[in-house]
């Protein structure tokens, strides 16, 4: 624990001394402020907009977990880019415990973000449980993203194309709500699918656990691929 | 304290063996030094014992245990100094020392006061790395591979980026570990590092080894056992070291002139390396 709390400490000092990666932390800061005072009116000036209140709180809750996903992946590629991440290849931590330790805060603080998301938007009723349950799981997004930019690329350049990709990428899904519903479970090779799913059902009052198991183990299936990947080219 | 057994390796995407079938051994409380040029094979024999790299052929054991039997507590036993530096830009030195010195069970055995004296960086330690030259990156290198006090030290070009006399502490602190008991293992292609601090070296071209001794056999076998004498008057002559103080011939050569300089006809490490690999040192 004191490992993982002393790794967290050092990833807030590079994010407050890089202007940049403080610049992010705003992020989550703009976005309650445009589904708390931006969505409202432009909902209440466009009527059209009504049946699409839960994709802004989808995209939203997907947004949200990008604040840490683009620090996490810098931090990391810089890591890598300096070298420091042969570094962690030779001290007594496993490979394993290094991953958890530099992800469980971010992804902590995330599931964080998107609880008080759910509670401070103003377009749906939505239970502590299914709240926690979709945060939780949404969250996920982070150590994903991570992983996987950082199995990928070799430098910020390189890094910073990725990233613009996968932002688009996990904003996909998306595309599902405007396709026939024959087709929308066509996009379920994206994790965020699951997430969009689930989202628009408890919007609508119905049942998200499906969705949310499939979203769950989806994730979890991938990190663990991913980070095996990960494990192999980082350390080197 | 460490044995190396015919140790083969290949990197994945590579058709030829990097290093080929490479025997050794590195005796507790001994500088091991691997010479050789850029692309020989030096780190990667390096990054194998300290298991960056696994899929290695062969044998290699670490105090009597295979190295691939040693789990994540081998680190706590080992300490390794990067041939570039490596440190968090944005943090203090002192910040980058304290937070690797979070991962290992003993406690420094020096303080982060005495760690950044000794390689001159005192007044350093509270300003950020990116404020640092490479000179000082390197220095911090060093001390951060020896701070958990680790019986075995892989350094690789430890003097590489240092001004001399920065080298000439980094190598005197080097033969203090050893006199500490410390096991040391060194690449370099720096033959004078070498010939300065190592107990023996091997020759590594191609990925193999080419010999194995300590520097002054290597030199003496393969230089000339005489001195060559040069006087004020521009003469010169060559004489055997056997016997020398009891040579007629010398005796009387030097008492013809005043005596410009003698010296010895021992090759140079770097010399020895060209005869024995038939390769010049290409860093």
């Amino acid at each position: 624990m004191k490992k993982i709390i002393k790794l967290a400490i050092v990833d807030f000092k590079i994010i407050f001394r890089d202007n940049t990666l403080k610049g992010m932390l705003a992020l989550p800061f703009i976005l309650f402020a445009l589904i708390i005072w931006g969505v409202p009116p432009l909902v209440e000036k466009y009527e059209f907009l009504t049946p699409y209140l839960h994709l802004f709180l989808a995209v939203a809750v997907i947004e949200n977990t990008q604040t840490f996903s683009f620090i996490g992946s810098m931090v990391l590629i810089d890591e890598k880019e300096t070298d420091v991440a042969k570094v962690y290849g030779i001290v007594p931590l496993s490979k394993v415990a290094y991953i958890f330790s530099r992800f469980l805060i971010p992804y902590l603080f995330t599931v964080a973000l998107n609880i008080i998301l759910f509670v401070v938007q103003p377009f749906f009723e939505i239970g502590i449980g299914v709240n926690l349950l979709i945060s939780f799981t949404s969250s996920l997004v982070v150590p994903l993203y991570v992983l996987s930019i950082n199995s990928i690329v070799k430098n910020r350049m390189e890094g910073m194309i990725y990233i613009k990709a996968f932002n688009m990428l996990v904003l996909l899904p998306l595309a599902a709500f405007f396709v026939p519903e024959n087709f929308k479970h066509l996009f379920g090779f994206i994790p965020t699918h699951w997430i969009f799913q689930s989202v628009e059902n408890t919007t609508l009052g119905l049942s998200s656990n499906l969705f949310l198991v499939i979203g769950f183990v989806f994730f979890v299936c991938l990190i663990f691929f991913i980070s095996r990947i990960f494990i192999k080219r980082h350390f080197i | 304290m460490i044995e190396v057994e015919n140790l083969v390796f290949k990197y994945p995407k590579s058709v030829t063996a990097t290093l080929k079938g490479i025997s050794f051994n590195v005796e507790k409380g001994e500088v091991f030094g691997f010479l050789g040029p850029s692309g020989a094979g030096k780190s990667t024999a390096q990054k194998v014992l300290y298991k960056i790299f696994n899929t290695y052929e062969g044998l290699a054991k670490i105090d009597g245990k295979n190295l691939s039997d040693w789990d994540n507590s081998y680190f706590e036993k080992i300490g390794v100094g990067f041939e570039l530096p490596n440190h968090y830009l944005k943090l203090t030195g002192k910040e980058n020392l304290a937070l690797f010195a979070t991962f290992y069970k003993n406690k420094p055995k020096k303080s982060m006061e005495e760690l950044f004296g000794m390689v001159d960086l005192s007044d350093a330690m509270n300003k950020p790395v990116e404020a640092y030259s490479k000179g000082m990156k390197m220095r911090l290198n060093f001390i951060r591979a020896i701070q958990h006090d680790p019986d075995i030290i892989f350094f690789d070009e430890p003097t590489s980026g240092l001004d001399p006399v920065s080298a000439h502490k980094i190598k005197q602190h080097i033969i203090n570990l050893k006199a500490a008991g410390k096991t040391i293992f060194i690449t370099t292609h720096s033959m004078a590092t070498a010939d300065e601090i190592c107990d023996r070296v091997s020759f590594i071209v191609d990925g193999e080894l080419r010999a194995t001794d300590t520097p002054k056999n290597l030199k003496k076998q393969y230089g000339l056992e005489a001195v060559n004498v040069e006087l004020n008057n521009g003469k010169l002559h060559e004489f055997p070291l056997v016997n020398l103080g009891v040579n007629e011939k010398f005796l009387a050569f030097i008492k013809s002139d005043g005596v410009k300089r003698i010296h010895t006809q021992e090759a140079s490490l770097e010399e020895v390396f060209i005869k024995v690999t038939g390769k010049a040192l290409k860093v």
